[in-house]
């Protein structure tokens, strides 16, 4: 599903290359689990940016379903990204005009999804959130664990291929964060959705089926 | 989508109301402003309009070789008939008039009017509707008179009054009855009407009743006489020039032929280009001033919808991430400024509404209703709306929607740091503009102020002027004079006279006069004014040399001015006293005394050499004019008025102040002042509302960095003094580039007065000193009013 090959981005300070990633090498199957660790810096978020098409590298090959992405004009990047991938934050970044309902139909809206049949899909995300009763309510109205679920269903809505996420847990607490990764697990193993995920967490890490290590831009380790 | 975009658009001006409430008060100030001004040029455009066959339609001015043989506006009268008979394949019809002003009466009710006798065509020929009467016979008979509906209710205070009675004077003093044939529909304002401004003619009167007036409209000698033509399909004005001199050459009196040369003026542009343009310069000066007034607003709304975006970003990011596109995402943008700007546009129509009779009273002109447009008019202001919107919503859209995703959910700002020092220019556009107009309206208000001052050359104050009814025999001048010095006698009068004119521009033209060995081609043009021995005393004009009329005998005497000494090269005013001065050679005038130079006319004129001449010689009076003594004004003019009716019982009381004069000599600067004003009203509260948006958003988004400052220890004067030293350079520079600028604007515009005041630094440092006291205190109230708060909570709110 996503290629990566010799992808190396890096920033330029008192005219000296700061590489924030260098030679990246990676091929995720679809349908895999996939948590990326390492410290603060080492270019985690970079690196998901890149597979999310919200960022670009300055160098190297990144194919997605084997359509070498880069090389798409941004109107064909932003379909293929559309349909296929849904993103969560850690600051949850819900759009605060707007309602839990508005919230999470929004992708929708982008996507061109017709009225009755986005009705019906925002009240099946709705249920299998169990947040039906909240659905009116504004972000700021609500808890954080309850916000972050709001994003991930905002993030499933169009039903993606794959779905990333930038420390999902990181402004909860451990018994929500477990929540969200048991969800996580589910989503994986039952519709077949591709995760990649960034935690600080072992134990969070540990529900994904293959850890990669970043360490100053390099991939460290990768365990399956 | 749109739902959703509009959805968002109103959430978020609910909740940042303080700044949408400034985004759509500022913006429907200026709209509205911009809707009356519209209106205004509108209505002035359309004058004539709704005549007739318009495009067929043409009044006849004439050109003199030399100006004071005739008026421009008029023309021969048997000219504009003998063409209709004579040519009859190039005019199809005529309207002539003369334009008498009289005392009408029903009753006790009695006015002076001024009369229009012409040719029954009238009625037909421009397509009028009469109320009640018959078109086609209203005007056939002898004494009979058709009035509009406004006269109608102010005599007999209904308008089905055909077969009523009005009776009017001659100038023989006789009265006759005149039988109402005819009610004329009120109208929008036309030129057959209503000339100019002094021909608010509505008491109408056919032809063949002028001789009653002692009129003719068939004389060729006669060159004061109103002429239009209606000319066949396809005929153009240039096919008339020869056939008009034809009929010159073979019937009028030659000096008249040869200096005449009568031309044809369409009715349509004849309005706007009358007074050599004067209502085109107005409805030029004034779309300026409300283009002037609109770009502000629209820099305001502008202005402050980008310091408001930039509070958006983050959302940007995350519908970017959602798959939205940029062009979504600007288009999101630009429909929830439209939908601000539409907003403003709907309160700037309750503006329109609230200011259309103020604004009708500064502009001196009726603004039609709202109702009065036809419906695709509101095309316009909704047009502007849409405009406004788009193109205060296209920077904010393009900036903030360009930047890339991964730092726009972050909320990284600095890729919009330019958008500063974008702000800022528009802010300074904004105190430009401001400076331009308050520095304009201070010294237009200095220059009105010069026309109503000491330097006229005559004390204005406490003089009143009341018309006469006519009898211009010598009997008839004797009895005034019997009647003026007891009025003079009245303690509440401190000199009365009798004259024809006061300063106030409408004399009775000049005259042409030569002196002992000159030729009478040498003749020079002498503004002449026709009054009595107490003129001088009621305007308190010096007599600079020799003595004011004095006996009966002095009927062939005359007083000049300065400038007449000057011109007739003297070097004394003295030297003056006792030469001769001649209309035509053997009838001469003596000259007795100099008097100082005082404003006629308008002070877009220079004072010209003047000639005062005794009522006894030219033999036509008009006015009573009074200097009353200080006190009790109103129970002076009581007084006057009963001893009026006593001495003259049956003729009208209708009086006017110098001062009222002046202002109908001056009424187009003082339009000028007038929306000046309001437009620097309007100017300052847009700055206002500008540096309060500017300001806010400023203190909102550096509240963090006023939190910790306040830490560490700084005091409220201190983080004042952050924020001034933001805005205020920016204000001085703009306020100061734009001395230039209206320096010159002012200076092309007292270019065309002889008499002007100079232009100081007094209201350029005013303008500087109000624009930046304004700033600053805006600025402290704000900074003091925000900063009081702990500043633990301004650093919890990041
Ligand atoms: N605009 C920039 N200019 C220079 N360096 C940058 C810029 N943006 C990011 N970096 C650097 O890129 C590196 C990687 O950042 P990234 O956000 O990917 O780290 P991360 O692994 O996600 O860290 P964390 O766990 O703290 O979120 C950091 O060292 C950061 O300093
Ligand atoms: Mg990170």
């Amino acid at each position: 599903m996503i290629q990566l090959e010799k992808i190396s981005k890096w920033y330029n300070t008192n005219g000296a290359r700061n590489f924030v990633l260098k030679d990246i090498h990676l091929d995720i199957e679809e349908g895999a689990f996939l948590s990326i660790m390492g410290p603060s810096g080492s270019g985690k978020s970079t690196l998901l940016n890149i597979i999310g098409m919200l960022d670009t590298s300055d160098e190297g090959n990144y194919r997605f379903f084997g359509e070498s992405v880069f090389d798409l004009k941004e109107k064909k990047r932003t379909e293929l990204y559309k349909k296929n991938i849904g993103y969560i934050f850690q600051a949850y970044h819900l759009i605060d005009e707007l309602t839990v309902y508005e919230n999470i139909e929004t992708p929708l809206l982008y996507q061109d999804v017709k009225g009755s049949e986005r009705k019906a899909m925002v009240a099946d995300m709705l249920d299998r959130f169990n947040m039906v009763g909240k659905k009116d309510l504004f972000p700021s109205q609500l808890s954080g664990g309850q916000q972050q679920l709001v994003g991930i269903a905002r993030a499933l809505i169009a039903k993606p291929k794959l779905l990333l996420a930038d420390e999902p847990t990181g402004n909860l607490n451990s018994k929500q964060g477990e929540e969200i990764m048991e969800l996580f697990k589910k989503i994986n193993t039952e519709d077949k959705i591709t995760i990649i995920q960034v935690t600080h967490s072992e134990k969070n890490a540990a529900y994904g089926d293959r850890i990669i290590d970043l360490l100053d831009g390099r991939i460290q380790q990768n365990i399956q | 989508m749109i739902r959703n975009y509009i959805v968002v658009a109103w959430r978020n001006i609910r909740k940042h109301l303080f700044h949408a409430l400034l985004n759509i008060t500022g913006l429907s100030f200026g709209l509205g402003f911009t809707l009356l001004i519209a209106a205004f040029v509108w209505s002035e455009y359309t004058v004539n309009s709704d005549i007739k066959n318009l495009s067929n339609q043409y009044i006849v001015q004439s050109n003199w070789k030399n100006p004071d043989m005739g008026l421009e506006l008029t023309t021969i009268g048997p000219l504009v008939k003998e063409l209709k008979i004579q040519y009859p394949s190039l005019v199809k019809n005529y309207y002539r008039w003369d334009g008498v002003t009289s005392n009408v009466s029903s009753g006790n009710k009695v006015f002076r009017e001024g009369l229009q006798i012409g040719d029954s065509s009238f009625l037909f020929m421009y397509g009028f509707t009469l109320v009640y009467g018959n078109l086609h016979t209203a005007l056939s008979e002898p004494f009979s008179v058709v009035i509009s509906e406004e006269k109608a209710m102010k005599y007999f205070g209904r308008t089905n009054v055909v077969g009523e009675m009005l009776t009017i004077e001659s100038f023989s003093n006789s009265k006759h009855g005149f039988v109402v044939t005819g009610i004329l529909k009120n109208r929008e304002s036309n030129s057959i009407t209503k000339l100019n401004r002094e021909n608010d003619n509505q008491i109408f009167i056919p032809a063949s009743s002028a001789t009653y007036f002692s009129r003719s409209l068939d004389s060729w000698n006669n060159p004061y006489i109103v002429g239009m033509l209606e000319l066949q399909n396809g005929v153009k004005p240039s096919d008339l020039t020869r056939p008009m001199q034809l009929l010159l050459d073979k019937n009028a009196p030659p000096d008249i032929a040869k200096n005449m040369q009568p031309y044809l003026v369409p009715l349509k542009n004849y309005y706007l280009q009358q007074n050599n343009g004067l209502a085109g310069k107005m409805i030029i000066t004034v779309s300026c001033i409300a283009f002037f007034i609109l770009l502000m607003a629209m820099i305001n709304f502008i202005n402050i919808s980008i310091g408001k975006a930039s509070s958006r970003i983050k959302e940007i990011g995350v519908r970017k991430v959602m798959g939205g596109m940029r062009k979504q995402i600007i288009f999101q943008f630009l429909t929830e400024y439209v939908l601000l700007a539409l907003l403003a546009t709907i309160f700037s129509f309750v503006i329109f509404i609230s200011a259309r009779s103020y604004i009708s009273d500064v502009l001196g002109r009726n603004i039609p209703m709202l109702s009065a447009f036809p419906a695709y008019y509101f095309i316009f202001p909704l047009l502007l709306a849409v405009l406004t919107g788009i193109l205060s919503g296209i920077y904010p859209a393009f900036a903030l929607s360009g930047i890339r995703t991964t730092d726009s959910v972050k909320g990284k700002l600095q890729s919009v740091q330019a958008n500063v020092h974008l702000r800022r220019v528009l802010a300074g556009l904004q105190f430009f503009t401001a400076t331009v107009v308050l520095a304009g309206a201070l010294i237009i208000s200095k220059q009105v102020a010069l026309f109503f001052s000491k330097d006229l050359g005559y004390d204005k104050d406490y003089v009143v002027s009341v018309q006469l009814p006519r009898d211009w025999s010598d009997a008839g001048i004797r009895r005034m004079e019997s009647y003026r010095d007891e009025f003079s006698r009245m303690t509440q009068v401190k000199a009365a006279s009798l004259n024809w004119t006061v300063p106030d521009g409408i004399g009775d033209g000049s005259t042409m006069l030569f002196t002992d060995g000159q030729e009478q081609t040498q003749a020079a043009p002498y503004e002449s004014v026709i009054a009595d021995k107490n003129y001088l005393a009621v305007f308190n004009i010096p007599l600079k040399a020799g003595r004011n009329f004095d006996h009966h005998s002095d009927s062939n005497s005359v007083l000049i001015n300065e400038h007449a000494v000057q011109s007739l090269g003297l070097t004394s005013n003295e030297a003056a006293i006792g030469k001769r001065l001649y209309y035509e050679p053997g009838s001469a005038l003596t000259v007795i005394g100099v008097i100082g130079d005082f404003h006629f006319g308008s002070m877009k004129e220079t004072i010209k050499p003047m000639v005062l001449s005794n009522v006894h010689l030219d033999k036509i009076y008009r006015l009573m004019c009074f200097k009353l003594r200080p006190g009790n004004i109103a129970a002076s003019m009581q007084a006057i008025e009963k001893k009026w009716n006593t001495l003259m019982p049956g003729s009208s009381f209708e009086y006017l102040f110098m001062d009222e004069s002046l202002q109908r000599l001056y009424k187009t600067e003082i339009q000028l002042k007038k929306a000046s004003q309001v437009a620097t009203i309007l100017a300052l509260v847009i700055v206002v509302l500008g540096i309060i948006g500017l300001v806010s958003l400023s203190i909102q988004k550096r509240m963090k960095e006023i939190g910790i400052r306040k830490i560490l220890g700084a005091s409220v004067t201190h983080i004042a003094f952050l924020f001034l030293k933001d805005f205020l350079p920016a204000v001085l520079i703009s306020v100061v580039m734009a001395i230039p600028v209206s320096w010159y604007l002012m200076h092309q515009w007292l270019n065309s007065y002889a008499y002007r005041v100079s232009i100081t630094a007094t209201p350029f440092m005013v303008t500087i000193f109000a624009l930046g006291l304004l700033t600053v205190m805006l600025i402290l109230l704000q900074v003091v009013s925000n900063t009081l708060r702990n500043p633990v909570t301004d650093l919890k709110s990041e």
